[in-house]
């Protein structure tokens, strides 16, 4: 069996997906990653899970878009690491828990809720998991504003090709921009 | 009058004896334990107070001695400080009708082995209280695994012993030596082999060591019904644990190998010596064997020792029988 | 000191009504799920065998696991927040912090991630260095495991065995790492030392060394009864388990699949090497422990084959990065397989000084988390064992 990229993007493409990327796995270590509405992301792991797909953790990080949510994957039967990705609101931090699908990710969300204040809907137990429960302050991976970087700073998009204006908006690149057209990402 | 003062006076004497005996005794287990261990460690064990380390034992004893006494909160505190002294002195008791000698017995009991199996199950009630008093899960865990294990253990034990009873006619540890001779060939164990395999394996649950230390496992219940036991609350658990090796070893030695009977001369030394080698294979063991599981533990005895144990009986019952 | 307040708690008191149970946030959070006429039993963070500071919290049903939870946190040490406020540079030593069982193999998944997203070029003898000191260092680590896992078992002995050899191993990687714990050696773009004749010479002696005493563990702990009817059939993690909670290495090999990173992802000279993938018949303790075994081999394999192919040539590139090197901006996911399974950092730079985001993927933060199911149900000494067989490092667990 070998990893057949197009099976996901297409699959993330009718999910709504709001970007999709191709990576160089040999730089970054993903094959492809998108980003996705918080509403699709549950049924997206489904399918990984049914694709006998293994979470491998979830890493947040605070860009001036927005809190960037990117879940790991690794495939059971092949090298086939990839990733998707949340863009949550830093105001109002909200994102769907995966526990259902993948129940390691209890953990992991835990991990992020204390990191970075998010709020996973769905966790079954979501007190604080490394960080005491009278912690004062904001969490502590936040950063200042001043030093927010930009997501396309980041490299997190890759090759990316936008799908959704809003989005394409915000980081500030048109939709259609970057690698796509007779390529067809 | 003058009878009975004589008695009183001589348990008194014997009473002390023993109490040396049982601290002699805990100074030579506890750097017998640790040289063995280090040898099976391939380490040296202690080597730095005395002559090869033998003044290690005196100095444990004394920073035991010299330790706090610490008492944590709620805890029931008459059964707290009883549990330990309740652990200790029933132990004295029972060292009375063991016969060292020919002439050496403390008190001639003609049914001596129902005595001291009569109070040796007073022991495990000072586990018991030892656990409950100290308001500690892991001690109340340790106290019900104490209880359960012993009494599960002293089973097969008094059937393995009440055997070498039916073989010779008797309870008297004083006769039952008797009836034995100086060499190997002419001791019980060969008669008797089945019975004193049994009594080995149930002396090893009976007294709490590895692998059937359960009531203290350490990777499970942190120290088991002692937990929260410092000072000599602890050294009277650790001196009694001790002195109960040494007794079922010295019963075992009567009962099996001969008491003391041996080859050039008899005397305590042949009963010692025979009780120290079996005290040896428990320390040797005690380091060699991972734990086993507690329903392992009475799965063994239960499924194996006990039927084995009356089997056992009902042999030796039929043969006595038939040879009469 | 008789003479206090009689202020007694009846320990069983619990059983009665459990709203009487005190204890901090984490234990009254696992209270409030449980059922009446349990005992609810804290273990640790100062517990025998929880290794370190873990604490686990049992729900116990008489010695049965009803339910357990894992409370982490008291080794947590920001490590991912120290990313971000030292330079790449400083943060080396930090990795070896992390886990301090296996140091290199963090050293390695933070080095390789930089020099990913960097592009620099590894001279081959740093490459083999690399090899020789992580596989050596993987070792140790499995020794040591070997040992306190037997330790949790009741067995006294192994664990000063394990030592012993391990302190072989140190006596071997201080020559190239200086240090004997928390080795630091990796740079950017090679390592810090170049073995001389000594380091060769002890590892030729020390591979038929331990080859003969794995034969020995084979006899003493191995083939041992208790031990077998202790770890036989207990705990099975299959491989549903593992895809559900993301458990990688031992634990994933054990219940059958041939996953390892230096296989699937192959990193520095891994595809010169010649070496078996260990999987499990069998999914239970047992099956991992003898996992891990049959990998010290092929540790010691992969180490024997590189030492006879090192080439000669610098041990790191030339003009390497120095102190003040600013990660170029961009995203690096790369990931190692270290002892307990995959380890991966996830870097982000924004071409500033420090990181911008450094994620670090604790294989025994995935490994614990089934914990609380595969404990389930079954005796406290048993769950004990499954503990123990997952092989945790609590201070990567915490990071």
């Amino acid at each position: 069996m070998t990893f057949d990229p197009e099976k996901w993007l297409t699959s993330w493409r009718q999910a709504g997906a709001w970007s999709l990327s191709r990576h160089d796995p040999a730089k970054e270590g993903l094959r492809v990653s998108a980003f996705l509405p918080p509403q699709a992301l549950v049924r997206c792991a489904q399918e990984l899970r049914a694709a006998r797909y293994s979470l491998l953790d979830i890493s947040t990080l605070e860009a001036r878009e927005g809190l960037v949510v990117t879940y790991h994957f690794d495939s059971l039967d092949e090298p086939a690491r990839l990733a998707f990705r949340a863009l949550v609101s830093r105001k109002k931090p909200v994102a769907p828990s995966l526990y259902e699908v993948f129940q390691g990710a209890e953990w992991h969300e835990r991990e992020s809720a204390d990191f970075f204040g998010l709020i996973f809907e769905g966790n079954p137990n979501p007190i604080p998991l490394l960080l005491p429960d009278d912690l004062p302050g904001p969490p502590p991976l936040r950063k200042k504003e001043a030093d927010l970087a930009p997501l396309a700073k980041l490299g997190l998009l890759g090759q990316a090709e936008i799908l959704d204006p809003d989005f394409g908006d915000l980081i500030g690149q048109p939709v259609g921009s970057g690698h796509q057209g007779s390529q067809a990402c | 009058m003058d009878l009975s003062l004589a008695i009183f006076v001589q348990i008194i004497v014997a009473a002390l004896l023993v109490i040396g005996l049982m601290v002699g005794n805990a100074v030579v287990m506890v750097y017998m334990e640790r040289k063995v261990a280090g040898f099976i460690q391939r380490r040296p064990g202690p080597y730095e107070v005395g002559p090869w380390g033998t003044l290690q034992a005196l100095c444990d004893s004394m920073k035991l001695l010299a330790k706090q006494l610490y008492r944590p909160g709620n805890v029931d505190i008459i059964l707290y400080y009883l549990a330990p002294i309740l652990a200790f002195f029933p132990v004295l008791l029972l060292f009375l009708p063991i016969p060292f000698g020919p002439y050496l017995t403390a008190l001639n009991v003609n049914e001596g082995i129902i005595l001291i199996l009569a109070f040796a199950g007073l022991g495990v009630l000072s586990n018991l209280l030892a656990g409950w008093s100290s308001n500690n899960k892991y001690s109340l865990l340790g106290a019900a695994r104490a209880v359960s294990q012993t009494v599960a253990y002293e089973i097969p034990m008094i059937l393995a012993l009440l055997a070498v009873v039916f073989q010779c006619g008797s309870m008297d540890l004083k006769n039952v030596t008797e009836q034995q001779g100086a060499w190997p060939w002419e001791w019980n164990v060969l008669t008797q082999p089945l019975a004193f395999f049994i009594y080995v394996v149930s002396l090893v649950g009976e007294t709490n060591r590895a692998p059937f230390d359960l009531p203290e496992a350490e990777s499970e219940l942190a120290a088991g019904f002692h937990t929260e036991y410092s000072g000599m609350g602890f050294a009277l658990f650790f001196l009694s644990e001790y002195a109960n090796m040494l007794l079922v070893s010295l019963v075992a030695a009567v009962f099996f190998l001969g008491g003391y009977k041996g080859p050039v001369a008899d005397g305590f030394w042949w009963i010692f010596i025979k009780a120290y080698a079996i005290m040896f294979f428990l320390v040797w063991i005690r380091w060699t064997f991972p734990r086993v599981r507690f329903d392992q533990l009475l799965n063994i005895n239960w499924k194996w020792l006990l039927p084995l144990s009356l089997l056992n009986l009902w042999l030796t019952a039929i043969i006595v029988k038939l040879l009469i | 000191m008789l003479g206090g307040p009689i202020n007694f708690v009846n320990p069983l008191s619990v059983l009665e009504s459990p709203g009487t149970l005190t204890g901090d946030f984490y234990a009254l959070n696992f209270e409030k799920k449980a059922k009446s006429g349990r005992v609810i039993l804290n273990l640790g963070p100062q517990h025998p065998s929880t290794h370190g500071v873990l604490r686990v919290l049992c729900e116990l049903d008489g010695e049965y696991v009803d339910r357990a939870e894992p409370v982490l946190g008291y080794l947590h040490r920001m490590h991912e927040k120290m990313g971000e406020v030292k330079t790449p540079w400083q943060y080396i030593p930090n990795l070896g912090r992390v886990d301090y069982l296996h140091p290199l193999a963090w050293n390695w998944a933070y080095v390789g991630a930089a020099e990913r997203l960097a592009g620099l070029e590894v001279p081959e003898r740093a490459e083999y260095l690399r090899v020789i000191g992580c596989e050596l260092n993987r070792i140790a680590s499995h020794l040591l495991w070997w040992g306190a896992f037997v330790m949790d078992l009741g067995g006294f002995t192994p664990i000063l065995y394990a030592f012993e050899e391990r302190e072989k191993i140190n006596d071997i990687l201080q020559i190239i790492t200086g240090s004997r714990l928390t080795m630091a050696n990796f740079r950017f773009g090679g390592v810090c030392a170049d073995g001389d004749e000594r380091f060769f010479r002890l590892i030729r002696e020390f591979i038929p060394y331990l080859r003969e005493r794995l034969k020995m563990y084979q006899g003493l702990v191995t083939d041992n009864i208790i031990l077998r009817r202790r770890l036989e059939g207990i705990g099975p993690i299959d491989v549903d388990m593992c895809q559900r909670y993301g458990a990688t290495g031992p634990i994933l090999r054990a219940a059958g699949l041939p996953r390892d990173t230096r296989r699937d992802y192959p990193y520095s000279v891994y595809p010169k090497l010649e070496f078996p993938i260990p999987t499990g018949p069998i999914n239970d303790c047992f099956g991992r422990y003898l996992v891990r075994l049959r990998e010290i081999e092929t540790s010691l394999a992969i180490v024997e084959q590189a030492i006879n192919q090192i080439p000669d040539g610098p041990v790191i590139m030339d003009k390497a990065p120095k102190a003040t090197w600013k990660l170029p901006a961009g995203e690096s996911y790369w990931a190692v397989e270290g002892a307990r399974g995959q380890i991966a950092v996830h870097l982000l730079s924004d071409g500033g000084k420090n990181p911008y985001r450094l994620k670090l993927r604790a294989p025994g933060f995935s490994n614990l988390s089934l914990f609380a199911e595969a404990a389930q149900g079954t005796l406290l000494a048993d769950a004990i064992a499954i503990l123990g067989s997952l092989d945790l490092v609590i201070p990567e667990v915490d990071r």
